[in-house]
């Protein structure tokens, strides 16, 4: 059941559930049981890292649970809508309002600047266009690329391009914040950095982050840690202390 | 808005300019291909576009102008009954065979017998009024400066004509026939190279009206009375566009206009499809994460469809500008080039349809921007 209270506000409320979730792949006569009868809860304003080697579902698991896939049995639940039930419309309308997205690859459009491509989505949000640059200007400050928001990918490090990535998802105000393997192209530094800025963003912006990752460096920032393997999660770590003070994201 | 779509337009050109060039070049061969089409077979309603009648009177059934018998004269006397008609000339049309002082063989000629009057109708804004006075002269004849070489001949020489002798005594211009050679003369000098018993009267008559506004109505009314022998009547545009169309269709030039216009379609559609399809395939991951961030399939359609219409633009704009100077160029070669506002309009439609059929094709790849494969 989901409570009834705005899952923001409360930490360890379920923002995300699936409930006995399994998912095949067929390739010629070749059946995969990518996610085996599996159930859990995501809770609310929490940084949680789902971790395992290449191969386990953990990937099939995070598209299934922000609505990218469909799932072959068993509910899942986000926020307050059954993603089983939602059409392609629904879905896409779903993830405009409530996802944001983080890749491991940066996907950022060679022509646009680092602003134009935080501003893009927001224009398909029905807002305003000062509202939209507000937003943008605000969530690319965030992350620390004041400075660099006229700049195209060309001109932009690794690093700086996974920080647009994140700024285009953050500035959406998204209740749920995917990421897939974001540090997995950076070097330590960066990857660091992108660590630091993830973890803000559930504690100060309340934001679910759910985030696969098998980067060992992740696993101390996160406040949960769930290992899977062959479709099942395998464990599930709770950090008992509250985290430290937020490190800074300028370097 | 981010104009995505021109943003990529600018910033990735190269990956574009196939499509443009693509979508141009398909254009300009349009366009010159109707250009010229329109130019040459134009040049066979000459008689009439050149000449300042407003209603053609002629033999019923004649399907171009250069292919009319001889209709009664007396048709005259009733057509100038009805009190819209000003004046009706007479004007003969005698196929000839030319026997010319250079060693050119023989040569097919239209004569056209017209009245050298300095206020006459036929060919009024074809000849200038030095020349047509000048034919008054028994036996003298004009030719077209482009048919010089083909007859042989020079101002001031003689040639024969269906056995008849004959003086050059001018040179025209604007005036090139298809199929032949035109001459010009008096109707008197006409009639006397005319070898065809059964010619008895003009080939046409001319009708010059009060108001050449009502050249239709006059045209349907001066029609069906059988009095005077048969005979129909056409207003001039309308007796233009039929000559021009029966050329068109009888010789298979229009068949040819229809089948390249298909053919560069085909062969645009192709290269400028494969291109934008390229251009969706290399940013499909970053549509990918749009439509992961909620951005919808039809938000992205549109993207591609508006870098299609650009293309299309930007080609069309590139074919213009050529196919202006060509035409150009063609013009001052005595090529025969000629483009009206359909014939334009239609080489647009032509090639934005191309631009939107290739946008349609470039859109189906964007099925292949499903979020779920940016997880692996």
């Amino acid at each position: 059941m989901m409570p009834s209270i705005s899952a923001i506000e409360t930490a360890h409320t379920p923002a995300v559930q699936a409930e006995n979730v399994s998912k095949a792949f067929v390739s010629g006569q070749q059946r995969t049981q990518v996610l085996d009868r599996l159930t859990l809860s995501i809770n609310a304003a929490e940084l949680t890292l789902i971790s395992g080697p290449s191969g386990c579902g953990k990937s099939t698991l995070l598209a299934v649970l922000s609505g990218l896939q469909k799932v072959d049995s068993g509910r899942v639940r986000a926020l307050d809508s059954e993603l089983g039930q939602l059409d392609l419309r629904a879905l896409e309308r779903f993830r405009l309002q409530h996802t944001g997205f983080v890749f491991q690859g940066f996907n950022l459009f060679p022509a646009l600047s680092a602003f134009e491509q935080v501003e893009l989505p927001l224009n398909h949000m029905g807002l305003s266009r000062e509202e939209a640059r507000r937003r943008a200007q605000r969530s690319l400050e965030e992350v620390g690329l004041a400075q660099r928001m006229r700049l195209r990918p060309s001109e932009l490090s690794g690093g700086e391009k996974q920080r647009v990535a994140i700024a285009r998802a953050l500035a959406k105000d998204p209740e749920l914040l995917f990421a897939d393997e974001p540090t997995s192209a950076l070097d330590s530094a960066n990857g660091q950095m992108i660590i630091d800025i993830l973890h803000r963003i559930a504690h100060t912006h309340g934001t679910t982050v759910l985030c696969v990752s098998h980067d060992p460096r992740l696993v101390v920032h996160a406040d949960r840690v769930l290992a899977m393997e062959d479709g099942r999660i395998l464990s599930d770590h709770r950090r008992q202390t509250p985290p430290a003070a937020d490190h800074g994201t300028s370097s | 808005m981010v104009p995505l779509a021109r943003k990529t337009l600018i910033y990735e050109w190269r990956r574009f300019l196939p499509a443009m060039l693509a979508v141009g070049f398909a254009g300009l061969l349009q366009l010159l291909q109707i250009a010229l089409v329109l130019g040459i077979f134009g040049s066979t309603s000459v008689y009439i576009t050149g000449s300042s009648a407003d209603v053609w009177i002629g033999y019923p059934g004649t399907q171009s102008v250069s292919l009319g018998r001889s209709i009664d004269v007396d048709v005259a006397s009733r057509v100038l009954m009805d009190p819209a008609v000003r004046r009706v000339e007479s004007y003969l049309w005698v196929d000839g065979d030319w026997r010319g002082p250079g060693n050119t063989g023989g040569v097919s000629v239209f004569v056209s017998g017209i009245d050298p009057r300095a206020d006459g109708l036929m060919f009024s804004r074809a000849l200038a009024p030095a020349l047509r006075a000048r034919l008054a002269e028994p036996n003298a004849i004009v030719i077209d400066r482009s048919a010089l070489d083909q007859l042989g001949v020079a101002i001031g020489e003689t040639a024969t004509i269906n056995g008849q002798r004959v003086r050059v005594v001018g040179i025209s211009s604007g005036l090139r026939a298809l199929g032949g050679v035109n001459v010009l003369c008096s109707l008197d000098t006409a009639r006397r190279l005319d070898n065809d018993p059964t010619d008895t009267g003009p080939t046409y008559l001319l009708a010059s009206l009060r108001d050449p506004s009502q050249a239709d109505a006059v045209a349907v009314r001066l029609r069906g009375s059988k009095a005077f022998g048969p005979y129909t009547t056409w207003s001039a545009s309308d007796f233009a566009r039929i000559s021009v169309r029966y050329w068109l269709f009888d010789t298979g030039a229009g068949a040819g206009v229809l089948f390249l216009a298909g053919i560069v379609f085909l062969v645009g559609a192709v290269i400028t499809s494969q291109t934008l399809i390229a251009a969706v395939n290399g940013s499909v991951r970053e549509y990918a994460t749009l439509n992961a961030l909620g951005v919808g399939v039809a938000a992205l359609r549109r993207v591609v469809l508006e870098q299609a219409f650009w293309v299309g633009a930007l080609g069309l704009l590139g074919a213009s500008v050529l196919g202006i100077v060509l035409m150009m160029l063609a013009r001052s070669q005595d090529v025969p080039v000629v483009l009206n506002v359909p014939a334009a309009l239609a080489c647009i439609v032509l090639v934005m349809g191309l631009a939107a059929v290739s946008g349609l094709a470039a859109m189906r790849s964007l099925r292949r921007a499903d979020p779920a494969t940016l997880l692996r």
